[in-house]
Formats: C-alpha cells, structure tokens, sequence
C-alpha cells in the first residue's frame, strides 16, 4: 500500500505559527462570549439539582442555592430505580451505535463510490425515509413489531440500527465522496477487492466523520423517549428519559423539579465523556490513520 | 455487476415476500388471537391463570396500585395483573397504539387528554351494566353514592365505575389574610354571605401592583373548570340539556348568546377592571408552564380542582380550604372531577378486570390508596373521613364540609362527559388568548368561538 | 454494489418500507384506529385544502424553516471556522459549543421557559443593558415563533461538529499552496475551503430541511401549538389529528402531502448542487 500518495493533511495546528494578529484575538473573545451562552445551561442544571424542594417554590427564583443539598444525588436512586435506568440505556445505546456504525458505514460506502443506474433512486428512496414524520408510522411499526413477537424486549429499539440510519448513511456517503479517487485508484492496483478498499482506505480516512456518527447515534438512543415508551412495559426494562418523564408525569402536583434536574445532569456524564474522547478525532484524525 | 444484479434480485424477492407475508396477516386477527383459545375458557375462574393489564400514567400517584396488587394476587390466585404505564404527554397515543396493534389493556381510565364521551364514542368501551349483574357489584357495598355512579351511565347502561373524586374548591393563604387583617372565607356552602362579591372585595385589599413583579400580588386565580365551563358559574348554560342524554353530544351550543357573553364579561372583570387577578402571562412569568403562582405565595385565594392540595404541606406559607363564594347559580357551585374505572371493549377477560377494579373500591384498599397515593380523594365515603384528615396544617373538619358541600353543589366538569372536548379546550386556549392580552374584545371571538365548537362537535 | 447496501435494502423492506406503504394506505382512509379503516378515496386531501388548521401550520412551517435554516448553518459554520485555527482550550470550547444538543426533553423545556420569561427572564435581562425593553417571548403570539426559532441556535453545535469534520478533509497542502500565491483568507475561504466541504454543506441544507418541516417536540411540550395557534407546526397539527381527533386516515394523508413537497424541494436541491458541490471521488458505472 506504499503506493498511495501521502496527502499532506496535517491538521491545520501544525502549520507554522502565524503572529497572534487581530483576527484570532476577535475569534478568542467571541468564543468566550458564545461559550458562556452555550454553557449557561449547565450552570442552570447544575445549581437546580442542588436546591431544595422548598426552593424551588420560591419566586423570584434563587440565583445560587441557599443550602447546598448534596443529598439530592443519593436520593435519586430511591426516587426511581436510577441505576436499572441507567444500565438499560447503556446496553441499548452501545448496541445501536454499533449496529449504526457497521451498517451504515457499510451502505453509505456503497452509495459513495457507484453511481450506477439505480443508485439515484435507492438514495431517494433513503432520504424519503426520514421525510415521514415519526407520528405517522407510529401505528404500522408497532403493529409490525408486535407481529414480530418483540414487544417488551430491547430489539425494536436496536435491531433497526443494525440496518443502518438513513441520517447516517447520508452523511457518511457525503464524507466518503471527498476521498481522493487515486487512493481507490492505487488500491485497486495493488489488488485489493473493494471490501478490502472499505476498512483499509475509506474508513481510516474518515475518522472524523465516524467519530460523529458514534456520538451523534448515542445521543438519538440515549434521549429517545418515543420509542422506549412505546415497546417497554415493563418497568424493569426502562430506560432514563422514561424514567425522567415519569418524574413530570403528575397533572395533579408539582413535579420535583430539583430531582429531574439531578437526573439530567447525571445522564450527560456518558454523552460528555464520549464527546471529550471523541473530539480528539476532529483534531487528530487524519493524521493518526495509518497509511502504511 | 450481472452478478450482483442477480443476488440482489434473490434477496429482493426474499423480503418482498416477507414482506408481503407481513402485510398479509395485517388484516386479520394476531397469532395470540389464534393461538390462544383456552384463555378464554379460564375466565369461568378455574384452570389456568389469567393476565389482566392494567393501563395507567407513570407518576407515583397513579403507579402506587402496583403495590397493591400482591394483596389482589392472594386473594384471587388465578388472576395476575400486570401494569402497562406512559407518561402523561404518551398516555393517549400509547393506548391507541396498542388497541390499534391488538394489545388492548383490560382497565384503564381517561388519564390523557381525552375524556370519558371521547372513549365512549368512539366505541372503545365495554358496557358494564349485565357484567356488573353477573359479579354480583353493587354501588352501595362500596359506599359509592349513585348520583356518581350516573355520571358514566348513558341511557341506563353503565359504562365506568368511579374511582377517585376531585372537587373543585377554595385554597387560601392564611399568611395574606393575616397581613391585611381579614377573616378567612368560610368553609360552609351554606354561609350566604360568602359570594363573589365579597371575593373581590377581600381580592382588592390583598392586592398590590407594582413595576417590581417580585413584589406584585393578586388577591384571587379564579380557575373555575376549564374556560368553556366557566358560563355556569353565573348561571348561564353554554350547551343544550340534552348533552348528559345523548352520549356527550351537544344538540346545541349557546357560546354567543348575550348571557354567556355577560357571564365571561365577569370573568375578564377580574382581570381589567377589578385588577385582582393575574393575567396568563404573569401567572406563568411567576410560576412557569404548568404552575401555579398560588404555590409562589403571591395569590391570596386560588379557586381551582383539589388536586391543588398535593404538596401543600411544602409550601412556604399556611393555607386553608373555603366554599367556592356562591356566584349566581343556587345549584351549581363547584365542578366535580370523578375518574372512572373503565374495561375496554377488546378485554378477553371482563370478569376478572371487574374483580380488580372491585378490590379497588373496597373501604380498605381506598382508604390505603389515600396514604399510598399521597392524597388521592377517594370516591368511598368511608374511606373519605381518612382523606379529610391527610393535609397536615389544614382542619381536617374543613375539609369534610368542603368536600360534603362541593357534592352537594357538585357538577360533573364537562372536559369528562363532551365529545371531541380536548379539541375544544385546545381552540378556547388559543381563541380566547387575544381577549386575554386586550387585543381584541369578548364580543369579536365569541362568534368564532360557537362557529368552531359546532364544527368540532359535528365530526 | 448492491453488497453494500444489501444490509440497508433488507432492513429498508422491513422496517422502514411497510410503515410507509401501510400510511400510504391510511391516507384513503377514514381510520379512527379503533375500527378497520374505510376506503374514501382522496377525500382526505381535498379536505385539508379547506380546512384552516392545516393552512396556519403551512404557514408557521414555512416561516420557521426559511428563516431558522441558513441562519443556523451560518453559525454552525461560523463555529467550526473558529475552532479550526490555533487557538488555545480548544477542546474545551468545542465541548461547550456542542453542549446544548446533549441535554434533551423537559431539562431543556423548562430551561428555555426561564430564559425566555418575560420578567426575570436572561434574555430580556440581557437585552435591557441595551436599553432595549423585550417582548413576552413565548407568550406572545407575534414572538413565540422567533423565540422557538432562537431556541433552536443554541442546537447550532451538532452542524459545527459535522462542518468541523469537513475541514479536516480540507488538504492543508492546498491551503499552504495558495498562501503562498498570496491569497487572503478570504480567497481561501472562498475558493479551496468552501467547495472542499460543500458536500457537508448539502448534507446539512437537506437535513436541515427535512428536520425543520418536521418540528414537532418543542410544540408539544412547550407552546402546545399557541399562543393563539402562532406554533402551530406542520407535524404538531398532524400529531393532533390523529392522537387528539382519532383522525388516523386524515393524519397520514398529511404526512405523505408532507413527504411529496420535502421530496421536491430536495430533489431541486440536489439538482441545483450539481454545479456547486465538489465531489472528489466516485466512478460512474
């Protein structure tokens, strides 16, 4: 594989320092001011999830807590069973991810590179499937799935990745449309089948874009309260967001705001680990993949 | 390529016969429909065990009956229930989802937006009058008064069994009072002095306005009902008498006649001329989406269901329950919201459903569903004398006469018993919004409004 | 080829293929989902051409995409430039830019009420340091739809992690080449960077699009359509119909109405994109 061209595609980083100029000192301050913006609320959740019950009655609302209940994030775990939770939408949302990122990898390399007669219309007929909107199908899919016997079990909300997400094959063939058509080209004089071509040269390249289809596939699985509400009924199945609604759920009282909050703070931490993993790969990417 | 096309063409084949074969048991009845026959035989009580579910919205006081049911479970050891649950916002696409996909529940009650003439109309209930017979129920071994029980008759045939009654009623800041030196409102319907006016009276001198939202407070939140129901606070009746006979279907609706009109006048008086009561959107600038600005101390009376009683030993404040004030109508006072027990049309097992929803009733479990619930009202009076005593700060002695003179003045609130109702609430909301901002007057949108409920009405 | 995107047709048929076809045939329906659905021929979709409802949430629809749309992809682009130099906590503010789009459901809801509170609300306190007094927001027919639209920025992360991802593709070889001809940013910008990720640009005008026409979550759970029908999406009007108003039939002939214009609109798109977007690889066999 030495035959591949080496593209000079160092990150951006690495290219010779330019004077601190007022360009990047304008860009600086206006992150800042976006940042704070962006990261106001988490200081929300954060200060909410620490207030007490009581507080939270208050009008106008407290800034800070006036007693730090530390306690709040014990009392989740009694509140609803946090920790099933918790697991459930783990196993559910690794498998998906993995299920997207094979599957999706896979089809979209496929759309990428042949532009057959047919392609056009199987891409159509990929986008027109997110062109319906999810109430509509509801009803269908459910009665699908309850043919399939798979009501109260975890594979409606699995399996279906293990097809593919037409969101993330669409954007993974946009990624895979900007590779260089010589890389293929010495590929395929090396011999390699297309198989071959798919895990040695279109998916270390695109290590960004895949990066983004994991965290973007965790998120959709991780937050989605339609499905798992439909599917699970038994409450040792369920996931967080079914947990947390639970938590809202009451037209007759007022909802423990304070506990939600604690809950959504605590369902981030997966979401941000992964994410502060992940955004290595928008740094480093391509430069990590080994062209050898 | 060619290769390829022909794989292809193979597997296409394949899943458009699977396909096809998906779609073709679509029609007919499900595999379990089939499959299981002897399940129907057990409903005689011998034999195997029957699964009933029971449908409901997943918040603590709604899920506490899964606690109860191991003691049903001993008691009846061939039935097991089991809980099928959905948030609020769910509750209705979630049932219909299921009843669409052949996996009915057996009980359920109108926890979603739809009411009870919603479900009766569109044919999902089970009529119950000949299955009561058969179990032997009877209202009164439940202390279930039968003016309850005929809330959900139509044309003597009974189609749900109330479960839970709430009232509407009178809250009151006793911290609000005390500062403008004034007595609290009675809890006795029968006090004639006790009437709107007099509300508005003590409103105004609990009222302050000021640029400082954090310092502005009202004296009443008036919240009667829901806005279509309103009208008869003062005697004016916006739908014709025949709705109650003829399954929640209005033969006339009279949004524009010049009493109702009059009648919601008093209302908007509130808020423009008297200034003693928020608009909408201070209410939710103090309390948010859902709250309720009473919770926030800055409301003096809060008129509203007595669900408003959840949680008050919280508050920052002491409160008190009064009469709703009497307002014009002598036989009307206060909405009742009583929610039924209902078996849906598609249960396999009516008789074992109806087994449940009698344990449901019986003083003991009701009584227990009080402290479990964390303070639901309990349709069996027995059980009623545990509910009066249930709010810490709040004479339980008030309570009763409140609760005793809300039925004796009691409505059933509409949002249960009119058909297509949350369609009609949703267009109240946003029809009556630009009177609520001054932006347009009573008299423009009330025409608007009775075109639209006809229209809604007809469907 | 069809090796590749077997896994797809396959589960395509399956799972996505009989939920549309079965719609496709509610659409002709009246279907109340309690009883079989009856054969009434187009009548659905004359109906909604007379029916006011359906004409609102057109418009709000309509409103929210051409206005929401590009101004959101400008900033997510804007983002990722930014955080494509040399600039020191780099991690750390891209972590913070995507922050918002991984808090999800009644957190963000009854986050956003508060910021948009009229009273004690951060936006207006924001506003006043400019001496400007700020609307009701989200209970004010004439802004509720600008304040979901505002909402709907703070989500502008995601796109600049996709456009992120893009200028990773961006040879820097080139970039350095055309430095060295003395080109500004701009002419970079302009001329190697942008049609370098226009296929990430097309991916996230037609996403954009598709997501857009179908808002439905903030509707639903935080202006329940008003004030004053002012949010009365597209999907939330559906949703209504058929789960409010047990109008199935109807429902579906809204969502396939839906599909057939999003359709067109992308198929223009993609027509147009031909002279724009620079693809570098793929034989056409």
């Amino acid at each position: 594989m030495s035959s591949i061209p080496s593209l000079s595609t160092r990150p951006p980083s690495s290219r010779p320092r330019r004077k601190v100029g007022p360009v990047k000192i304008i860009s600086l301050l206006t992150l800042i001011v976006t940042t704070f913006l962006m990261l106001l609320p988490l200081f929300f959740m954060v200060m909410t999830s620490l207030k007490s019950k009581k507080e939270m009655l208050k009008f106008p609302p407290t800034f800070l807590p006036e007693s730090w209940q530390w306690s709040n994030y014990t009392e989740i775990f009694d509140t609803l069973q946090f920790g099933t939770l918790y697991k459930n939408s783990l196993i559910i949302a690794v498998l998906s991810v993995i299920g997207t990122l094979i599957s999706s990898a896979l089809v979209a390399y496929g759309f990428a590179r042949y532009k057959g007669k047919g392609n056009k219309i199987w891409f159509m007929l990929l986008l027109s499937t997110m062109m319906l909107p999810y109430p509509a199908i509801m009803i269908p899919q459910f009665i699908l799935f309850s043919k399939m016997n798979w009501i109260d079990t975890f594979l409606p909300l699995i399996v279906p990745a293990f097809f593919g997400s037409a969101y993330n094959i669409f954007l993974l063939r946009q990624f895979f449309t900007t590779l260089p058509e010589e890389m293929f080209d010495a590929g395929r004089i090396d011999g390699c089948g297309e198989l071959r071509m798919w895990r040695q040269i279109a998916l270390p390249l695109s290590g960004p874009a895949l990066a983004t289809v994991a965290i973007f596939a965790f998120i959709y699985s991780w937050n989605d309260l339609l499905t798992p509400v439909l599917y699970l009924s038994s409450s040792d199945k369920f996931t967080l967001p079914v947990g947390m609604a639970s938590l809202t759920s009451s037209r007759f009282r007022i909802p423990p705001w304070h506990l939600l909050m604690v809950a959504s703070v605590l369902a981030m931490l997966p979401i941000v680990t992964l994410f502060a993993v992940a955004q290595k790969q928008f740094v480093e990417g391509i430069v990590l993949t080994g062209i050898k | 390529m060619k290769k390829n096309r022909k794989t292809f063409g193979t597997l296409f084949a394949a899943s458009a016969l699977l396909l096809t074969t998906l779609a073709g048991c679509s029609g007919g009845k499900s595999v379990e429909d089939v499959a299981s026959p002897g399940s129907n035989s057990s409903s005689g009580g011998k034999g195997d065990k029957v699964t009933i579910t029971y449908y409901t919205i997943d918040s603590e006081d709604r899920t506490f009956v899964e606690k109860l049911i191991p003691d049903f479970e001993k008691e009846h050891p061939n039935i097991k229930v089991k809980m099928e649950k959905a948030p609020y916002e769910q509750f209705d696409s979630k049932l219909q989802t299921l009843i669409a996909g052949n996996k009915s529940p057996d009980i359920t009650s109108h926890y979603g937006y739809g009411g009870f003439a919603e479900y009766y109309n569109k044919g999902m209930l089970m009529d119950l009058t000949d299955l009561m017979q058969e179990t032997g129920f009877k209202a009164e071994d439940y202390n279930i008064p039968e003016h309850l029980m005929d809330i959900y008759k139509v044309k003597d045939h009974t189609y749900g069994i109330p479960l839970n009654m709430y009232v509407t009623l009178m809250m009151y800041n006793k911290d609000m009072f005390d500062a403008a030196k004034l007595s609290y409102p009675p809890s006795d319907y029968e006090d004639k002095s006790w009437t709107f006016d007099k509300m508005v009276e003590d409103a105004k001198k609990m009222t302050v306005h000021s640029d400082d939202i954090t310092k502005t407070q009202y004296g009443v939140d008036f919240t009667w009902s829901e806005r279509d129901m309103r009208p008869l606070y003062f005697g004016a009746d916006p739908y014709s008498a025949d709705t109650w006979t003829n399954g929640g279907v209005p033969s006339e609706t009279h949004f524009d006649s010049p009493e109702v009109i009059a009648a919601y006048h008093k209302f908007f008086d509130l808020i423009f001329k008297d200034k003693v009561s928020p608009n909408t959107e201070w209410s939710k600038s103090v309390a948010g989406q859902n709250g309720d600005p009473f919770v926030a101390g800055k409301i003096g009376m809060s008129v509203g269901g007595s669900w408003i009683m959840a949680g008050s030993n919280d508050f920052p404040f002491k409160v008190g329950v009064a009469a709703v004030p009497w307002g014009g109508n002598d036989k009307v006072r206060s909405p009742l919201f009583v929610d039924p027990l209902l078996i849906l049309k598609d249960s396999k097992h009516p008789k074992e459903a109806m087994e449940f929803i009698k344990f449901l009733l019986t003083t003991e479990v009701q009584e227990k569903s009080i402290e479990l619930s964390g303070g639901n009202p309990p349709v069996n009076t027995k059980a009623a004398e545990t509910y009066y005593k249930h709010f810490e700060g709040v004479d339980p002695e008030d309570v009763k006469k409140v609760y005793e003179g809300a039925v004796k003045y009691g409505y059933e609130s509409f949002n249960h018993l009119i058909v297509h109702y949350s369609q009609i609430n949703d267009m109240f909301i946003n029809e009556l919004q630009p009177v609520e901002t001054g932006h347009k007057t009573l008299e423009e949108v009330m025409g608007t409004i009775q075109k639209k409920v006809t229209e809604i009405i007809k469907r | 080829m069809y090796l590749f995107i077997s896994p797809w047709i396959i589960g395509f048929l399956i799972f996505a293929l009989y939920p549309i076809l079965s719609s496709f045939y509610y659409s002709f329906t009246e279907y109340d989902i309690i009883h079989p659905p009856k054969f009434v021929g187009l009548a659905n979709y004359t109906e909604m051409f007379h029916n006011d409802l359906f004409w609102k949430s057109v418009v709000v629809t309509v409103r929210y995409t051409f206005i929401g749309v590009p101004i959101s992809m400008l900033l997510s682009l804007g983002f990722a430039l930014l955080l494509n130099q040399t600039i020191p906590l780099k991690g750390f503010f891209r972590t913070a830019m995507y922050f918002p789009s991984m808090v999800s459901g009644v957190a963000m809801s009854l986050l956003w009420y508060w910021i948009f509170n009229p009273q004690i609300g951060l936006f207006n306190y924001i506003l006043s340091w400019f001496g400007i007094q700020g609307p009701s927001w989200l209970m004010n027919p004439d802004t509720a739809l600008y304040a979901l639209i505002i909402m709907s920025f703070w989500g502008a992360g995601a796109g600049m992690i996709l456009f992120l991802a893009g200028l990773q593709g961006v040879p820097s070889s080139l970039v350095e080449a055309a430095e060295l001809d003395g080109a500004g940013r701009l002419r970079i910008f302009w001329h190697i960077t942008l049609p370098m990720i226009s296929p990430v640009l097309l991916f996230q005008l037609i996403m954009g699009l598709i997501d857009s026409f179908q808002v439905f979550t903030q509707a639903f759970v935080m202006t329940q359509g008003g004030p004053n029908y002012s949010t009365w999406f597209y999907v939330y009007n559906l949703y209504t119909s058929a789960f409010k108003e047990y109008r199935a039939g109807y429902s579906s002939a809204l969502a396939w109405v839906l599909l057939i214009v999003v359709m067109l609109c992308t198929a223009l798109i993609m027509k147009l994109s031909n002279r724009f977007v620079h693809y570098e690889g793929g034989v056409n066999k």
